[in-house]
C-alpha cells in the first residue's frame, strides 16, 4: 500500500500552494476578511520547545454586538450621564450595586458583585485602541487578530496557541465551546482547535461503523479544501476519543440555566457552553484556551430592559462556571476574561437605545485576578469628534497581561510589540 | 427507453424556445459520465466487492476536472444553482444543453410557495420551525429551484432573525418580498430591503426619528448591503440616519389577545412600511459628498452612483456561485456589467453563468455547499422529498438555522461551512436520511456519476467498492468530502 501523505506532515506553505489562503482584502467584500478556517491546519508537529510549562486555563467571553461599558460599570455621580442619556440613566444609576463612592455594578450582575467583594473581580476601565471603528466586524477583527492596522490575519489567541502549546494530536488545546465554527481569535494556519456546539449531541449517529468509515474517507482528500476537511473529520474523532474517557467523571456543582428570561430568546446558551467548558476543564482534558460567545448586545432599541437581561444572563452562567471550578478545586487555575468589539455611544437615541461606541471596561474574573479597578474612567465631557469615549488602556495591554502573567507565554512575539503594563494578576507567572 | 419530451415548467420559459432535440435518458446519462469513468458495474461473482469505481484524481492533489464536457458543465450548473436535482430535472438540462439551461434559470419566473397556514396568527406567534419547514417542502418540491437558491442568497445578504424581528408574520412576508424581488432591479430592490417591515424591525429603522435618528439601518446599509467598509464616513452614517428616518410599521387589520388578555396585532394582508412625514428630517443633509434635501429614494440612488456598490455586489455572488476565491478582473468585470445594466439583477446573474470563470478547470469543486444546499440536494438526490422536517432540525448544527441567521452579516460561505463540529453533523444527517429513506433508492452506481461527476479520491472509490450494498453506498455517496463540494 502506497503511503498516503498524512495531514500531520501538512505544512503552511502547503496550505499556501493549495491556494487557501484567507487574506485580508479578500475581493473587497463586506465583511473585510475570511480568516483562517477553524479545525484547518494540524500543520507543524514539531514540539514547541518554548511552550508554556504550567496547567493555567484562559476563557474568553464575547460579549458580541458591543457591550455598553457605561451601563455595565456605571459611573454613580456623573451628573453628565444624565444629559447624554436621559432615558436610560435614571434607573441604570439608581439601582446600581456600588463598589465604591463612584461606581456600581449593573444591578443585575449580583454574583459577579459578591466575586468583586473577595477581591476576585479587576475591572479594566477605558479599554479600546487608536482611531476606532463602529464597525462590528472590523473591529471584531481587529480584536481578533489584535491589530488596529488590520494586516494581521491570525487570531491572537491561535497564534498562542500555534507558538506556545503543542496541539497537534492534542485538538482540546483550544476549543470553542457553544459553537458551530471558529471564532477569529482561535484562529491560526498552524493551530489545531476543536468546535463543539453540545457536547451531548457531539458525536456519530450511526455508530463506531460510520466513524471509522469516515476516517477512511477523509484522507488525503484532493483539491483546495482537501486539507480542511480532512482536519475537521480528524479533529472531531480525536476530540470524541478524549471526552470519551473522560466524560464519565464530572459532575456539575452549580446550578447552570439558561433560562434567565431575555426580551427576545438568545442564540448562544453562555451557561450551557461554560458547562462544557467546565467539563472539559474539571475532566483532565487538557484544554487551556476556550472561548465562549453572548450576542444580543448591539442594543440600538430598547436597551433598558435588553441590556438589563444580558446582565441578568451574563451573571447568573459565570457565577455557576466559578462555583463549579471551585467545588472542583480548579478556580486557582482559570482566569475569566470578557471581550466586546466596543461599548456605546454615550448619547442615546430616539429608540430608547444607544449607537455604536467605543472605549469600554473589560471584566477578569477568577483566583488568578488582583481585585479592583485599573486604567481610568473616561470622561463623559470630553468625548471624542464622534460623541464617543477616548480609551485610556489599549486592548493588546489586556492581553500582554494574560498572555505573559497568567499563560506565561511569549506576548511580544504573539502581538508583535509591547504594551504599558496593567497589573491585574495576583502573582504573574515567571517567563 | 424513456423519452424526454417533457420538461419540468417548460410553460414557465418565457425565453424563446428552441426546438427540443429527441434524447433518451440513457444518452442524457452516458453524456454526462462521458469525461468520468465509463465504467459499467462489475459484479465480482463469489465475492461482496463490486467495481462500481474508480479513484480519478490528479497526481498533484487536485480534482481532475470533468468540465470540458457539457453534461459536467450542466450537473455543475444545477448543483451551484438548484440544490443539486432529481434524475428527472437532470435529464430535461442535459437535453437542454448548458446554454439554454442559463437562459431558463434566469428568465423562469418564481413559482410561488402555497400559502402559508399559520401566517395570521396573532403577534406572527407561530413556531418558526414551521416556517422553516414550509420553506424547504418548497424548495424541494418547486419546479423552480434557482428561485429558491435566489431567495436563500439575498436571505443572506440582506439578512434579519426572527428573534429581534419578533413577530413571525413579518418574517415570512420578508421571504416572500425576497423572493419576488430575487432577479429584478437593485434600485427596487433597495425600497423594498428599506421598507420590509421585518427589516424596519431588524435594524431598528421603524424606531428611528430625524429629531434622534438611529444609526443602525443606516450603518448597514452601506456596510454591509451595498459599499461596503471603508467607502464612506462615519459623517455618512450619521447624515442617511437623518435622511432615512420615518419609516414606521404598517398597522395591523385587527388585534387578537393572547392568554394573558394582551393586544396582538393580526395582519391577514402583505404590506410595506409607511413613511411619517411627522418623523422625517426636515433640512438639509450632507451625504457622500453631496448637500442638499434628501428623502429615501435620494439615499438609495446616491449609493447606486458609488462605484464600490456593483462591485460588492458583484463579489458577493462571485463568492457564492463561481469561486471562493475570485480575481479581482474577474468581480471587476462582472461588476461593470452590472452596473452598465442599471443594476439588473438578471443581467449579472446571466453574466456569472456564461462566464469562462464559472466552468474553469481551477474552479471545479471550488465551493463547499451550504448545509441548506448539502441538505435539500440530498434530498433531491434519494427523491425522497419528506425529509424536510430532519432537514429543518438539522441546521443548526451544521451553522445554518433558516431565519436566523449569526449576525447581521448573514451567514459566512466555504470554508467556514466545514469545522469539527458541523462535519459530524453532516455525516449524521446522511445517517439519518438513509434511515427515513425506507422505499427503494435510485441506483448508487448512477449516482456517482451523477451526483460525484465519477470524480472521486482513491478513498471514496475504495469505499463506494467495498460497500456492502445499494443503500451503504448511498450513504458513503452523502457522507463524501465530494458531496460537500459544488
Amino acid at each position: 500500500m502506497k503511503k498516503e501523505p498524512g495531514i500531520n506532515q501538512l505544512k503552511r506553505r502547503d496550505f499556501l500552494k493549495a491556494g487557501l489562503v484567507f487574506g485580508a482584502g479578500a475581493s473587497g467584500l463586506a465583511a473585510g476578511y475570511a480568516a483562517v478556517p477553524d479545525a484547518f491546519a494540524r500543520a507543524v508537529y514539531a514540539a514547541k520547545k518554548e511552550g508554556v510549562a504550567n496547567d493555567n486555563i484562559l476563557v474568553m467571553i464575547q460579549l458580541a454586538g458591543g457591550n455598553d461599558g457605561l451601563r455595565t460599570l456605571v459611573p454613580l455621580a456623573d451628573p453628565a450621564l444624565y444629559d447624554l442619556r436621559p432615558k436610560l440613566a435614571g434607573p441604570m444609576v439608581s439601582k446600581a450595586l456600588p463598589i465604591n463612592s463612584q461606581y456600581g455594578l449593573n444591578h443585575n450582575l449580583g454574583g459577579i458583585k459578591g466575586l468583586w467583594d473577595k477581591g476576585k473581580v479587576a475591572i479594566v476601565q477605558g479599554v479600546g485602541y487608536p482611531n476606532p471603528t463602529f464597525s462590528h466586524f472590523e473591529s471584531i477583527r481587529i480584536w481578533e487578530t489584535g491589530d488596529p492596522t488590520r494586516r494581521q490575519v491570525d487570531g491572537w489567541l491561535g497564534r498562542t496557541l500555534a507558538t506556545s502549546y503543542d496541539s497537534n494530536g492534542h485538538p482540546l488545546t483550544g476549543c470553542a465551546c457553544g459553537a458551530t465554527d471558529a471564532p477569529g481569535a482561535l484562529r491560526d494556519l498552524q493551530a489545531t482547535l476543536t468546535v463543539i456546539q453540545d457536547q451531548k449531541t457531539f458525536g456519530f449517529t450511526g455508530g463506531s461503523e460510520v466513524e471509522a468509515a469516515v476516517g477512511a474517507l477523509y484522507k488525503g482528500t484532493p483539491g483546495i479544501y482537501g486539507a480542511l476537511f480532512d482536519t475537521a473529520i480528524a479533529t472531531a474523532t480525536e476530540t470524541m476519543a478524549t471526552l470519551r474517557t473522560s466524560a464519565s467523571s464530572y459532575q456539575p456543582m452549580a446550578d447552570y440555566s439558561d433560562k434567565v428570561k431575555l426580551v427576545y430568546s438568545s442564540k448562544n446558551q453562555l451557561a450551557a457552553a461554560l458547562q462544557l467548558a467546565a467539563e472539559l476543564i474539571v475532566t483532565g482534558t487538557g484544554v487551556k484556551l476556550l472561548h465562549v460567545t453572548l450576542g444580543g448586545f448591539d442594543t440600538h432599541y430598547t436597551e433598558l430592559n435588553r441590556h438589563d437581561d444580558l446582565m441578568a444572563y451574563l451573571d447568573s452562567a459565570v457565577s455557576a462556571f466559578y462555583t463549579d471550578l471551585a467545588a472542583h478545586d480548579m478556580a486557582d487555575k482559570v482566569l475569566i476574561a470578557t471581550w466586546s468589539e466596543f461599548g456605546r455611544r454615550p448619547k442615546e437615541n430616539a429608540s430608547g437605545g444607544t449607537d455604536h461606541g467605543a472605549a469600554a471596561p473589560l471584566l477578569l474574573i477568577g483566583d488568578p485576578v488582583s481585585g479592583g479597578l485599573y486604567g481610568s474612567e473616561p470622561s463623559l465631557t470630553s468625548l471624542d469628534n464622534t460623541g464617543n469615549l477616548k480609551y485610556s488602556v489599549d486592548f493588546r495591554s489586556v492581553y500582554q497581561e494574560i498572555l505573559s502573567g497568567h499563560l506565561g507565554a511569549d506576548a511580544q512575539r504573539i502581538l508583535g510589540a509591547s504594551y504599558d503594563h496593567v497589573p491585574f494578576l495576583k502573582a504573574p507567572v515567571a517567563v | 427507453m424513456n423519452h424526454v419530451s417533457v420538461a419540468p415548467a417548460q410553460d414557465q420559459v418565457e425565453a424563446p424556445r428552441a426546438v427540443r432535440r429527441g434524447i433518451t435518458r440513457r444518452q442524457a446519462l452516458a453524456a454526462a459520465v462521458a469525461t468520468g469513468l465509463g465504467v459499467g458495474a462489475i459484479r465480482l461473482i463469489g465475492g461482496s466487492m463490486q467495481r462500481i469505481a474508480s479513484p480519478r484524481t490528479a497526481s498533484a492533489g487536485g480534482w481532475i476536472s470533468p468540465l470540458n464536457s457539457e453534461g459536467a458543465r450542466v450537473m455543475q450548473l444545477l448543483r451551484r444553482t438548484s440544490f443539486g436535482y432529481t434524475a428527472s430535472q437532470l435529464e430535461a438540462a442535459l437535453s437542454d444543453g448548458f446554454a439554454k439551461t442559463v437562459d431558463r434559470l434566469v428568465e423562469t419566473r418564481p413559482v410561488e410557495p402555497p400559502a402559508f397556514a399559520a401566517a395570521a396568527s396573532p403577534g406572527g406567534r407561530f413556531a418558526i420551525p414551521q416556517l422553516q419547514q414550509w420553506w424547504i417542502d418548497h424548495m424541494l418540491s418547486t419546479p423552480t429551484p434557482f428561485a429558491e437558491r435566489m431567495t436563500l442568497f439575498w436571505h443572506g445578504h440582506f439578512t434579519s432573525d426572527y428573534r429581534k424581528v419578533a413577530d413571525n408574520t413579518f418574517v415570512y412576508w420578508q421571504n416572500l418580498t425576497w423572493r419576488r424581488m430575487a432577479m429584478t432591479n437593485l434600485r427596487s430592490m433597495l425600497m423594498e430591503v428599506t421598507t420590509d417591515p421585518a427589516m424596519l424591525r431588524y435594524l431598528d429603522l421603524a424606531t428611528s426619528t430625524g429629531a434622534n435618528p438611529n444609526e443602525n439601518y443606516s450603518r448597514e446599509l452601506m456596510e454591509l448591503f451595498t459599499m461596503g467598509a471603508g467607502n464612506y464616513t462615519e459623517d455618512d452614517v450619521r447624515e442617511s440616519a437623518k435622511a432615512l428616518a420615518g419609516w414606521t410599521l404598517p398597522q395591523p387589520d385587527s388585534f387578537g389577545l393572547d392568554q394573558g388578555n394582551r393586544r396582538l396585532p393580526i395582519y391577514t394582508t402583505q404590506k410595506s412600511g409607511v413613511f411619517n412625514q411627522r418623523r422625517a428630517y426636515r433640512g438639509s443633509v450632507t451625504y457622500l459628498g453631496k448637500t442638499g434635501s434628501l428623502d429615501t429614494q435620494g439615499v438609495i440612488d446616491r449609493i447606486l452612483a458609488q462605484p464600490a456598490t456593483a462591485n460588492l455586489f458583484a463579489a458577493r455572488v462571485a463568492q457564492h456561485f463561481v469561486t471562493g476565491q475570485p480575481t479581482t478582473s474577474f468581480v471587476a468585470g462582472l461588476a461593470e456589467t452590472f452596473r452598465r445594466s442599471k443594476y439588473d439583477v438578471k443581467t449579472l446573474m446571466h453574466a456569472v453563468f456564461t462566464s469562462a470563470e464559472f466552468v474553469a478547470d481551477a474552479n471545479y469543486r471550488g465551493l463547499v455547499k451550504s448545509p441548506t444546499e448539502f441538505m435539500v440536494g440530498a434530498a433531491r438526490a434519494l427523491g425522497n422529498a419528506s425529509l424536510a422536517k430532519v432537514i429543518a432540525a438539522s441546521g443548526s448544527g451544521m451553522g445554518q438555522t433558516l431565519f436566523d441567521p449569526p449576525d447581521v452579516n448573514g451567514w459566512p460561505n466555504n470554508e467556514s461551512w466545514m469545522s469539527s463540529n458541523t462535519v459530524v453533523e453532516r455525516v449524521n444527517f446522511a445517517t439519518a436520511a438513509m434511515t427515513q429513506s425506507n422505499g427503494s433508492l435510485p441506483s448508487a452506481s448512477d449516482a456517482v456519476h451523477i451526483h460525484l461527476d465519477g470524480v472521486l479520491s482513491s478513498q471514496t472509490a475504495d469505499l463506494l467498492n467495498q460497500a456492502a450494498d445499494d443503500r451503504a453506498r448511498w450513504f458513503i455517496t452523502l457522507a463524501s468530502p465530494e458531496f460537500q463540494l459544488k
